[in-house]
């Protein structure tokens, strides 16, 4: 399958700050790929690399296998983009603002229109189809944004932190509206704050840190990277831990308020024979509570300090 | 219509509806600005001064009034809706879209010219409630009008792209632009100056302009319209092959 977006060995300078350092990767058509990163990461400058907002410093990029430098005109006719920021022309009212973008992309003025109050429409703000962006509620401005983005139809749709600063409510509905997109075929670049969110929607998601890619992969996966915690809780408190035979599977064993935690990469393996081997020791056990590392979690200790790129991660 | 086409009309009719749905903005000014002109140059003052080169004074100064305003809207126009469309960064939503680099600069060019010479269809009118406007080169008219308009649309585009703040859009208009249009013989004719300031004010492009839409109305030049238009379309196509490479190479567009 065609690749939507295919990156190798992508750099950008700004005078001597390295926004992107080698960047790596390749983002399968039809996915939803998430591109993960703390502040300064890298992820606008990889975004806008893309859609021909800031011109790269070496490497390669193509959205659909093309080039988007040589090739420029090819590759934006593909790509919607949601950006972070509120950039929409002042001048005119949401519906015409959407005219132009379709026109831009060399769509007629008459289904121009009609594309415009589809996606309108379908981003649930309709009835404000002639006000100007200004008048909008924060809210319906990222609906809107989202709304550009849908009127040419794109193939590759990239969201610049589509959820940042919404309600729950909203957050919920932009998830079902790009899931629906997504399984209709249309490939989605996520980039969030939200880790909870890529953990939801991604079937990929790639950690970017200090310009450099630290990892790709399934959020599952990642997951299954981090430490799970074990609980027991006992009849009668215990004051040390028991003598349990480990094989290689627990990383840390301790007491805390009388309770044994354990710390094991795969909590899930490890507690059936935990259980047993408690139970032919003769302690009583009252409850247990496995509970599983965080996507979250992952991502904190993958780009604490920038350590997961100095330890040689890499896509 | 081919997608081409569609992506530039549409630019040129958001460019042209954002200045067509402020008149306040940019008809009623060179309406009132060029009513005092006319009043105060061509009635109070003209009527003193009497004949030049065979018109009234205030004949002699319309083309020059007409120059002045068209060049000064187109240039205004393109600077003020690429800048402002960068420091809003509302620009983007265009530079991201497919429509070709020469594309965007087209249709800035065009929508400049059109309010150009709209502007200059409005000083005319006014010009009309003073006096009768003649015609003598009604070709030459619209050819200088045309070359004019496009190129300070082109040399707006420039200023948009290189302005980072509204100041420099002050300087380009008010200390350039402005003090080259009225040492341009506007006003006066270039026989009254002593020799050597004749001699320098033949470096100023302003003077060809003023003579050359002086020629199409009132049949009056000092300098060959023929020369002067071809200097002008050539100064034209530079400008507006300076705009295509600005663009194409993202300055003041970018990162």
């Amino acid at each position: 399958m065609e690749a939507a977006i295919e990156i190798d060995d992508l750099r950008k300078r700004y005078g001597d700050v390295t926004a992107l350092d080698g960047v790596s990767l390749s983002v399968p058509e039809g996915s939803f790929f998430g591109l993960l990163g703390p502040n300064g990461a890298g992820k606008t400058t990889f975004i806008n690399i893309l859609v021909g907002l800031v011109r790269k410093s070496g490497g390669e990029a193509r959205v659909f296998g093309h080039d988007v430098e040589t090739e420029y005109r090819e590759a934006r006719d593909r790509i919607g983009l949601a950006p972070q920021e509120f950039n929409v022309d002042r001048f005119f009212p949401i519906r015409e603002v959407l005219e132009h973008k379709a026109g831009y992309h060399g769509i007629p003025a008459d289904e121009a229109r009609e594309r415009a109050d589809a996606a309108l429409k379908q981003v649930g703000i309709y009835e404000k189809r002639d006000t100007r962006f200004d008048w909008l509620s924060g809210g319906m401005k990222r609906r809107f944004l989202i709304a550009r983005a849908l009127v040419t139809d794109p193939d590759l749709l990239i969201l610049d932190e589509p959820t940042a600063g919404v309600d729950v409510q909203l957050r919920h509905d932009l998830w079902e509206l790009i899931t629906e997109l997504n399984e209709g075929g249309t490939t989605i670049l996520l980039t969030t704050h939200y880790i909870e969110e890529a953990e939801r929607l991604c079937d990929e998601v790639a950690i970017l840190d200090q310009g450099q890619v630290a990892t790709v992969s399934t959020p599952d996966e990642l997951m299954d990277r981090g430490t799970d915690r074990i609980t027991v809780t006992f009849r009668d408190p215990i004051r040390s831990p028991p003598d349990i035979a480990t094989n290689g599977q627990v990383d840390a064993v301790g007491v805390e308020d009388g309770r044994l935690v354990i710390s094991a990469s795969r909590g899930g393996l490890v507690a059936p024979d935990l259980v047993r081997e408690l139970d032919a020791a003769g302690y009583e056990i009252v409850d247990l509570d496995v509970s599983r590392t965080s996507l979250e979690e992952v991502f904190v200790e993958m780009t604490r300090n920038g350590s997961s790129v100095a330890d040689g991660g890499e896509a | 219509m081919s997608r081409r086409s569609v992506q530039l009309k549409t630019l040129v009719h958001r460019e042209i509806l954002r200045f067509v749905r402020r008149p306040y903005n940019t008809f009623l000014p060179p309406i009132i600005t060029n009513t005092l002109y006319f009043a105060v140059f061509g009635v109070i003052l003209g009527n003193r001064i009497g004949a030049i080169a065979g018109v009234s004074y205030i004949q002699f100064v319309l083309p020059g009034l007409v120059v002045l305003g068209a060049i000064s809207d187109a240039f205004e126009n393109a600077s003020f809706s690429i800048f402002h469309g960068r420091w809003n960064n509302y620009i983007d939503a265009v530079i991201v879209t497919p429509m070709s680099n020469f594309n965007m600069v087209a249709s800035y060019a065009i929508a400049s010219a059109t309010r150009g010479i709209l502007t200059a269809a409005l000083i005319v009118g006014v010009g009309l409630v003073f006096t009768s406007v003649p015609l003598s080169h009604p070709l030459y008219l619209v050819a200088f009008i045309l070359v004019i308009t496009t190129l300070f649309g082109g040399l707006g585009i420039i200023g948009g792209l290189w302005a980072d703040d509204f100041d420099y859009l002050t300087v380009m208009n008010q200390f350039i632009l402005r003090p080259l249009v009225f040492f341009g013989a506007v006003f006066y004719s270039l026989e009254v100056l002593p020799p050597l300031w004749r001699d320098i004010s033949l470096l100023n492009p302003m003077v060809y302009m003023v003579n050359g839409v002086r020629y199409g109305m009132i049949g009056v030049t000092e300098i060959d319209p023929n020369v002067s238009l071809v200097v002008l379309t050539a100064a034209t196509v530079v400008v507006l092959f300076v705009d295509f490479l600005l663009f194409r190479r993202g300055f003041g567009l970018t990162e």
